[in-house]
């Protein structure tokens, strides 16, 4: 059957899930540049260097 | 009291006088994926019970109970079975002494509103697409797993107090891969050597127009950059394994249909995609010859180590992409695949059939596409998952005076493939324009609901939705579903047939039942 977690539908919401969910991916491809600089050079400076030397996983399929 | 009934046990007037003309009815097609994830202080000893613990975390509606009797993930479409498949001995050695429980509690499996399954694979939290005839709504369904894994990632996160983050890839850089498999649905006309001379060239040379990408190597000759993130693991052209030993043609033949009439192609030697064309264009290109296979046009190559052809291409710097032939010839992947297309243009009869638009648009963008990578034209970073990759990595590089020494690429090759739409560096590349045709997100949490194609994936969701308290189980193939009289009948979803619209009326059981077999 179809099971509900009856604490989610009690409990309020996250303040951060609606976001994750809503903006889960851009609604359409902006093209502008954001004005704060590059946004993909900002991310990546957050990127921790060792992040793959760090990262293990089991074998799937 | 379990009856069963066949959509053929009562076929319509219409479906007895109709014989589909074989290679012009549109293909059912899926997406696995197989995502990884970490969460700190956690580790590889640990994926088993943390995916366990992943999948159920998931809060959306589903339904909880898979039917397993169809699955036969040992039979080979060579016509025999094999008595084991062959596991990781590193993760063996992670399993010694371990019992996680029976398999129904580690797989966990959810069947989701639209028809998807999600579950947990071989320690991955794994979102298997409802089946779709169509390559555009196939992408929608991928990317909509994305959003199902961010929401049960969510829930995860706030039940661990820790943050979990998730890659939609296929390698951890250590010699570990996790696969994102196709499924065409076949019909079983056509036997193992005929679709594997069909497919396996394209399996080979497809990777130009859509590998994810991958900083270094995993095993063979070292690279600086490949094109297939998958390319590593293969060492065989052909074999039912998927852990081990893996094939780039995978025979494992497992249905999920009624074996008298289906074969389920299930090809594990693609990438997992972050660009939803990619997506289109992996699927589209297999699709192709699968038609031209079946209307007896398929383009003949003999390849002469299909192994290394594959690791070639993969490697290769130069744009060149050379394969050779058994017969002391060699091509190229531009020309191997351009032999599909130009057979393609010749086949009126597939230009006219019900696939012939989206395949007219899959031959025109990937000529296009060739074009652009052969005269290095930049533009085809915007469709080509390793070469978006490559050009966020050489953009680092040329910002911060690094070349492909640096040790830190890795790193941001992993993140490429992170689905968090706030820190992904896929994400960034699409906010900023640097990918083409993007699909907005309104369409892809839409397909979370109900699949837009009236196939059997769309019956399977109708029955999820309106009769939720009556259903016994449900699998690819069939739902078990109590009647009034309390009975469960096992209805057969045909593959191949479009299901009526009133299902969506459908007040009772008895009703469903009716018209799924109508």
């Amino acid at each position: 059957m179809i099971q509900f977690d009856d604490d989610r539908l009690t409990r309020p919401s996250a303040p951060d899930l609606d976001r994750k969910v809503q903006d889960s991916g851009p609604s359409r491809p902006d093209v502008r540049k954001p004005d704060s600089g590059n946004e993909l050079l900002k991310r990546m400076k957050k990127v921790d260097p060792n992040q793959a030397k760090k990262y293990r996983q089991r074998s799937g399929q | 009291m379990t009856s069963q009934i066949s959509s053929d046990d009562n076929p319509s007037e219409e479906s007895k006088s109709e014989t589909p003309i074989l290679g012009l009815s549109p293909i059912l097609c899926g997406i696995e994926t197989e995502y990884g994830f970490s969460i700190e202080g956690r580790g590889a000893e640990d994926q088993i019970d943390d995916a366990i613990q992943f999948v159920r975390s998931y809060a959306q509606p589903h339904f909880s109970g898979w039917n397993y009797a169809y699955e036969s993930p040992r039979a080979d479409l060579r016509g025999f079975k094999l008595d084991t498949l062959a596991t990781d001995p590193v993760d063996a050695e992670f399993d010694a002494g371990k019992n996680h429980g029976q398999v129904h509690d580690i797989r966990s499996d959810k069947v989701l509103p639209n028809g998807a399954r999600f579950y947990n694979d071989h320690g991955h939290p794994e979102y298997a697409t409802p089946e779709c005839w169509q390559l555009a709504e196939l992408a929608l369904h991928d990317k909509a797993g994305e959003i199902v894994l961010r929401r049960a990632a969510f829930e995860l996160e706030t039940q661990i107090e820790k943050p979990v983050t998730v890659y939609k890839n296929n390698t951890d850089f250590h010699g570990a891969s996790y696969g994102t498999h196709e499924n065409y649905l076949v019909p079983r006309n056509f036997g193992f050597q005929q679709i594997y001379d069909a497919v396996l060239p394209v399996l080979i040379a497809r990777q130009v127009l859509t590998g994810a990408g991958k900083v270094g190597s995993e095993k063979g000759p070292g690279a600086i950059y490949q094109i297939s993130a998958r390319s590593d693991f293969f060492v065989e052209a052909a074999n039912a394994e998927t852990l081990f030993r893996r094939p780039i043609f995978n025979t494992r033949d497992e249905c999920h249909a009624d074996p008298q009439k289906w074969i389920r192609l299930h090809v594990i030697s693609g990438d997992a995609n972050m660009i939803p064309s990619c997506t289109s264009r992996k699927v589209g290109l297999v699709k192709l010859a699968l038609h031209l296979l079946m209307l007896g046009r398929c383009p003949k190559w003999k390849i002469e180590n299909p192994v290394q052809a594959f690791q070639d291409i993969s490697r290769d710097e130069s744009n060149k992409y050379r394969i050779n032939l058994s017969s002391q010839n060699w091509t190229n992947a531009y020309e191997l695949l351009e032999s599909y297309f130009a057979e393609f243009d010749q086949c009126d009869d597939l230009h006219d059939s019900p696939a012939g638009g989206e395949l007219c648009q899959l031959v025109s963008e990937s000529r296009t596409l060739l074009k652009d990578l052969s005269g290095g034209s930049p533009n085809a970073a915007k469709h080509i998952d390793w070469l978006a990759k490559r050009k966020m990595l050489e953009t680092y590089m040329e910002d911060s005076g690094t070349d492909w020494n640096d040790p830190s690429l890795q790193a941001f090759d992993l993140e490429y493939h992170n689905i968090d739409p706030d820190a992904g560096l896929h994400f960034a590349l699409a906010q900023m324009g640097e990918i083409e045709n993007y699909p907005p997100q309104d369409q892809c949490l839409d397909r979370l609901i109900q699949p837009h194609e009236r196939n059997r994936a769309w019956a399977r969701s109708i029955a999820l939705s309106k009769f939720p308290d009556k259903i016994e189980n449900v699998c690819w193939r069939t739902i078990s579903i109590r009647n009034s009289q309390e009975e469960v009948v096992q209805i057969e979803l045909a593959p191949d047939r479009e299901y009526p619209l009133q299902l969506e009326d459908a007040s009772n059981v008895e009703n469903y039942i009716q018209w799924v077999n109508q």
